[in-house]
This record gives structure tokens, sequence and C-alpha cells, in this order.
């Protein structure tokens, strides 16, 4: 048997394991669902969200490791295309329900910025470079088979179990705004959207003159 | 499953999508998540969920949210994943990562090759956890989910994990390359 051969067979043998897998997965959900759809919905949106990562090979951590690293930045463009077309979708729906005078979705995520903002972007970023994956691409990979990031995870939540109990220091002693920033309070809707939208657009700009820069 | 079914199954789940489609299908799913859920996507909040328990358990400590959690086990009778379904999605995405790289033929068990890369991973987790912990969230929730929602916090969080993923890079060709 050559090569091609035990290839092709590895492929028909890995794809059989996925449908029944594939199966198994749909049947968790209708189970789920018949408990409550909106269990069954954190479900497949999770699976959704793993099929996704690993089959466009997103990783956060290359998008902001590369540019400095090799130099390349197609991850990070295509992060920040996924940031634009998350921004005008957010904001249309946070608007939508904004004019029908509802309560506006997700508004918990309009997070306190302080000094633990500043230190914990830098630890979680040292972080995920040394680890080579950040929290979703941690799992994805533990899903592609990598035991490295099993123990990740450990140490994940061990230090998940110390920041939490260091978080109230954190905020008594150097939160800066307690209430967070919500960009449309500063500069209306369609100010803020434009703004954020035209930042993004500069960064994606210099992303392509960093990679050109580069080659030369 | 001939070789003609194979060619064709290869065709539809072999290759990568850019990552301009996997970026266009993660903004349609967190806007799907948003409306549905009326939260963005998030992931360690799951793992900050399990160490509060862990710590009740113990009964070492109370951090400020152990209370909360404590009101709510004793609420009611529930599923254990129905009291934080963060990580039941969490778990959807190792299976649907799972089960991508099965159909794609892709999934390869990765042994850890040395001590040194033990440690590393370890470490790397340490940092993760206890940066995200005090931060509110991680490349997920606090950067991508929180600039989608037009909070400065996800850009200040931003610009900080690019200066540490820059350390951590150099760091990387210092010590481990």
């Amino acid at each position: 048997m050559n090569l091609n051969d035990q290839k092709k067979d590895d492929f028909a043998k890995q794809f059989s394991v996925g449908l029944v897998l594939f199966v198994m997965l749909l049947m968790v959900g209708v189970i789920l669902f018949q408990y409550a759809p909106i269990i069954a919905f954190f479900w497949l949106s999770g699976l959704g969200f793993g099929y996704i990562l690993q089959r466009s090979r997103f990783c956060f951590v290359a998008a902001f490791r590369d540019p400095a690293l090799t130099g390349s930045t197609a991850v990070t463009r295509g992060v920040l295309v996924a940031l634009a077309l998350t921004t005008i979708g957010f904001t249309a729906v946070k608007y939508f329900y904004h004019l029908t005078s509802q309560t506006i979705p997700g508004q918990s995520y309009i997070a306190s910025i302080g000094m633990n903002t500043v230190v914990g972007g830098i630890i979680f970023g040292i972080g995920m470079v040394i680890a080579g994956g950040c929290a979703s691409g941690m799992l994805m990979r533990i899903g592609e088979g990598f035991e490295m990031h099993l123990i990740t995870l450990v140490g994940f939540f061990l230090g998940t179990m110390l920041g939490n109990n260091h978080l109230q220091w954190w905020n008594n002693h150097w939160m800066w705004i307690k209430e967070g920033v919500f960009l449309p309070d500063l500069f209306g809707w369609a100010g803020a959207l434009i703004i954020q939208l035209l930042v993004i657009a500069l960064l994606y700009g210099l992303a392509i003159k960093w990679e050109e820069k580069q080659e030369l | 499953m001939d070789r003609e079914d194979q060619k064709n199954f290869r065709k539809w789940f072999k290759p990568s999508w850019s990552y301009v489609t996997g970026a266009v299908l993660l903004s349609v799913l967190q806007v799907i998540t948003l409306i549905v859920t009326q939260e963005p996507l998030g992931i360690t909040s799951a793992f900050s969920y399990w160490a509060i328990r862990l710590q009740d358990v113990l009964g070492f400590g109370t951090p400020a949210q152990l209370t909360m959690v404590t009101q709510l086990l004793g609420a009611r009778e529930t599923l254990w994943f129905e009291e934080n379904l963060v990580t039941l999605r969490n778990l959807g995405i190792i299976l649907g990562a799972l089960l991508s790289a099965l159909l794609a033929s892709q999934f390869r068990l990765k042994k850890i090759k040395s001590g040194q890369q033990a440690l590393t991973a370890l470490l790397g987790g340490l940092l993760m956890g206890y940066g995200s912990s005090i931060a509110a969230g991680c490349n997920i929730g606090a950067f991508f989910s929180g600039i989608g929602s037009m909070s400065l916090s996800g850009w200040v969080f931003g610009l900080f994990l690019f200066i540490g993923a820059f350390i951590g890079g150099k760091l990387l060709i210092r010590f481990l390359i």
C-alpha cells in the first residue's frame, strides 16, 4: 500500500467516526431542546463556534502575535473584518431595542476600565502567546487532539481562582471608570459607529502597509 | 465508501475556509447569540463559575461573587449545566472543533513532548486565567464582544493584549525556540 492509499484510508476512517459523532451531537441537541430550547441553543451555538474556528483556522493569538513575530497580518485582518461586521450587527440590534424603548441587550459587556484592564491585558497577552492559544483556541485545540492544551486548561482554572480572590482588591484600589464607557453615550449612535468603523479601517490599512514593508 | 464518494466528501470537508469566511460566520453567530441569549459570546465566565464553586466546596476564602453563586445553588434543584450555560457552550466548542477535525481527517493526538512544554502550557494558562479574571474576560468576551458592543474597555484591553503578545513573542524567542 503506498502512502496515498494510506492517506485515503485514514480519511475514510476519520470521516466515518465524524459522521457518527455528528449524529450523536444532534441527538443530544434534540434531548436538550425538549428540556428547554435556550439550553439547546447554547449547545448548538457552541458546536457551530468550534466548527467555524477549526475550519477557518481563526486564531486570535496569531492575530496579535504574528505582525511582530513573522510580519504576517492575514489573521489580523480577518479579526478586524470580524470586529467591523460584529460592530454593525450589534449596533443594529442595540439601536432597535433603544428605539422600541426596551432594555438594550448585552450591556453587561460594557466593562469597567482600570489598572486591572491594563495589567490583565498584558498578562493575558503574554500567557496566550507562550501557551500557543487563548481561551477559544485552547478549547479548539483540545478538540483537535492537543494534550498540551489540557494542561493549559488546568492552569487557566487555577489562575482564575487566584484572580477571583484578588478582584476585590483591584476594584477597590485601581478602578478608573467603574461604569465603563459605552461609546454611543459619548458620540451618539451614528457618531460612535462611524468613528469605530474608521478606526478599524485605519488599522486594516496599517496591517496591509506593515505586511508590504516586511516583504521588501 | 467508494472512491467517487470519497473524492466528493474530501472536496466538501477538507479545504480550510478563508479567514474572511470565518470572520463573516463568527459575526453572524455573534449577532444571533446576542438576540437569542441577550448577551454576546463569552467563555471565561464558565471558568470563574466553577472556580468559585470549587472554592465554596473546599471552604476557603470568600470572593465577592461567592454569595451570588451560593444563592443560586440554594435556590432550586437544577441540572449542573443549567446554572452556567456557558459551560455547556464551551463543551460544544471542543466537540464542534473535534467534529470539524474528524470530517477533514485532521484529528491527531498530539502528545506532550517534554516537561518544559508542559510547564510552559501550565504557566501560559495561569497567566491567562489571572488576566481574564481581573480584566473581565478573554479575547472573546472582553476583546471581540467588548469592541463589538462599542465598549471602550474592549479597545483598552485590546491595546494591552497587543503589548502583552509582543512581550510574549520576545520571551518565546529568548527562552523557548
